[in-house]
């Protein structure tokens, strides 16, 4: 079975939703499950006011999007691409095997909603 | 002894209803894989020892004993890796130009090949239940169609059409008829002359064979006028020297480059084995077990696609929580293996059911039993429990 905290951020989860005027915006698609995330970030003076996903996939997905939400808020935006994939995987409890590339999903879509936000200011 | 006892990976403490997808393998098969790597290596059609003879006859012989499973007779069947390069000869060798039709429920590997392709490409529509609709494909059918490729038995539900009646239905137009049957020879008695179906499609894997095998039946003459797909090794009987080429007999031409000899062994042995075991046999528990499973979801209060279909298939969906975890979650928590996604039906969930996510796929087989669909059921409750 899932992690209880899998289970607890799929039935209740956090920050998600489409964001009205975001900052930056990332979409990743897993080819394995056809999970589909995008994430909304809110910024100022290069820190995270605020992050929203609209998720499209399974517990995991939906679970490891609550928790990195929780986790980039607050942070710069240097700090919030050190987010790792293990240190999101490990707050969960763990994750099953089969299901580690859906956990990867969150961040990979944070990280290039960063990078987009990154490349329009110096544009 | 019970037919489970022929299966060593039973052994385990697994329920394993993905038989769909790959079905398990009996001793049979593992030991006439490994006779050949251990008794008699070698390769077919050329060397002259006595390890070069054997797999010379037993290999052909391999051809003979698939092709009697489904009625075939001698010079009819090529073997090939799967069912998708089966239909990819099919598709270069024959279709090629020409108005093709399928229906919208096909696996991709009997989809592709016409969507990627150069021919015209006709897509009629089943019923909702995945059953074969007639008037849709009497409708579309034209005297300029080539060839009709449908899928025999939907990978999703199990529902199989009559396949004689849409021989009939493609013949009174001149069109050929390819039957994706992918699902059919493992699950149902299939005789390619009764049926009068141009083309045939199936893989071992599917059917207590291999992996990595399969065959293409097709009308001899059909299989002689038609060009080569691969060409190479294997496929000629002569290179002269003006660079004239006399190419090998049937089917031969269609297998370049050196043969999996001991999968084609295996493959074989799986096919005997069916023989024995009565494709009736196989068909009756099949069903029996379809109902008990589809019985028990409707119980359960979850959504069951197909519901009326007669198979060995149950497919179904829980509200609110994505196939993927259903089955992630029977699989951890009770060692129930079935199968979440698009079951390669990409175009069917998304035009059809609009399921983005796919459903859950539960498939039995001649191993399976009462006492591993009440085990699945169990566990399913539990996970449905888990989610609300």
């Amino acid at each position: 079975m899932y992690s209880k905290k899998i289970m607890e951020l799929f039935k209740h989860p956090k920050h998600q939703g489409k964001m009205q005027g975001a900052d930056a915006v990332g979409e990743v698609i897993s080819p394995v499950c056809g999970d589909m995330m995008t994430v909304y970030l809110k910024v100022e003076n290069n820190v995270i006011k605020d992050v929203t996903f609209d998720t499209m996939g399974c517990a995991v997905s939906i679970a490891t999007s609550s928790v990195i939400a929780d986790l980039a808020i607050g942070k710069t935006l240097d700090d919030a691409m050190k987010i790792t994939k293990k240190e999101v995987i490990e707050y969960l409890g763990g994750v099953p095997d089969v299901k580690i590339h859906c956990g990867d999903l969150a961040v990979d879509s944070l990280h290039a909603a960063i990078e987009e936000y990154k490349k329009k200011a110096k544009s | 002894m019970s037919v489970r006892d022929d299966f060593p990976i039973l052994k385990k403490d697994i329920v394993y209803l993905d038989s769909s997808c790959v079905s398990l393998k009996p001793q049979s098969v593992i030991d006439a894989m490994n006779k050949y790597y251990t008794e008699f290596t070698a390769c077919h059609g050329r060397s002259m020892h006595k390890f070069a003879t054997k797999t010379t006859d037993t290999y052909y012989d391999a051809h003979a004993r698939v092709g009697k499973l489904i009625g075939a007779k001698d010079k009819e069947i090529v073997f090939v890796r799967n069912t998708t390069e089966a239909i990819n000869i099919v598709a270069n060798s024959f279709g090629k130009g020409d108005k093709v039709i399928t229906s919208n429920l096909e696996h991709n590997s009997n989809f592709l090949p016409w969507v990627q392709g150069d021919m015209e490409h006709v897509i009629v529509p089943v019923n909702t239940d995945t059953t074969f609709n007639y008037e849709a494909l009497e409708e579309k059918i034209d005297d300029k169609t080539s060839l009709v490729s449908l899928v025999h038995s939907s990978n999703l539900t199990g529902a199989t059409l009559d396949a004689k009646r849409v021989a009939k239905i493609a013949h009174d137009h001149g069109a050929k008829l390819l039957l994706d049957s992918a699902q059919a020879v493992p699950h149902h008695a299939v005789d390619v002359k009764k049926i009068d179906a141009d083309f045939l499609a199936f893989s071992g894997h599917k059917m207590l064979g291999p992996s990595g095998t399969g065959a293409l039946y097709g009308k001899k003459h059909l299989l002689e006028e038609m060009p080569q797909y691969n060409v190479g090794g294997d496929t000629v009987k002569l290179v002269r020297e003006d660079l004239s080429i006399e190419l090998e007999d049937v089917p031969m031409k269609f297998e370049a480059g050196l043969q999996d000899y001991a999968g084609a062994l295996g493959f074989a042995e799986a096919a005997d084995y069916l023989r024995k075991f009565g494709m009736d046999n196989v068909h009756k528990n099949d069903v029996a077990l379809g109902a008990q499973m589809r019985d028990g979801l409707a119980e359960l209060g979850v959504k069951v696609y197909g519901e009326n279909v007669e198979s060995g298939n149950a497919l179904f969906n829980v509200e609110g929580v994505n196939p993927s975890d259903v089955c992630i979650m029977l699989d951890e928590s009770a060692n129930v293996m079935v199968r979440s996604g698009m079951h390669c039906c990409h175009y069917f969930n998304m035009s059809v059911w609009h399921e983005a996510s796919g459903t859950v796929r539960a498939s039995a087989y001649l191993y399976n039993t009462r006492e591993d669909v009440e085990k699945f059921l169990a566990a399913l409750k539990t996970v449905v429990g888990a989610f609300k």
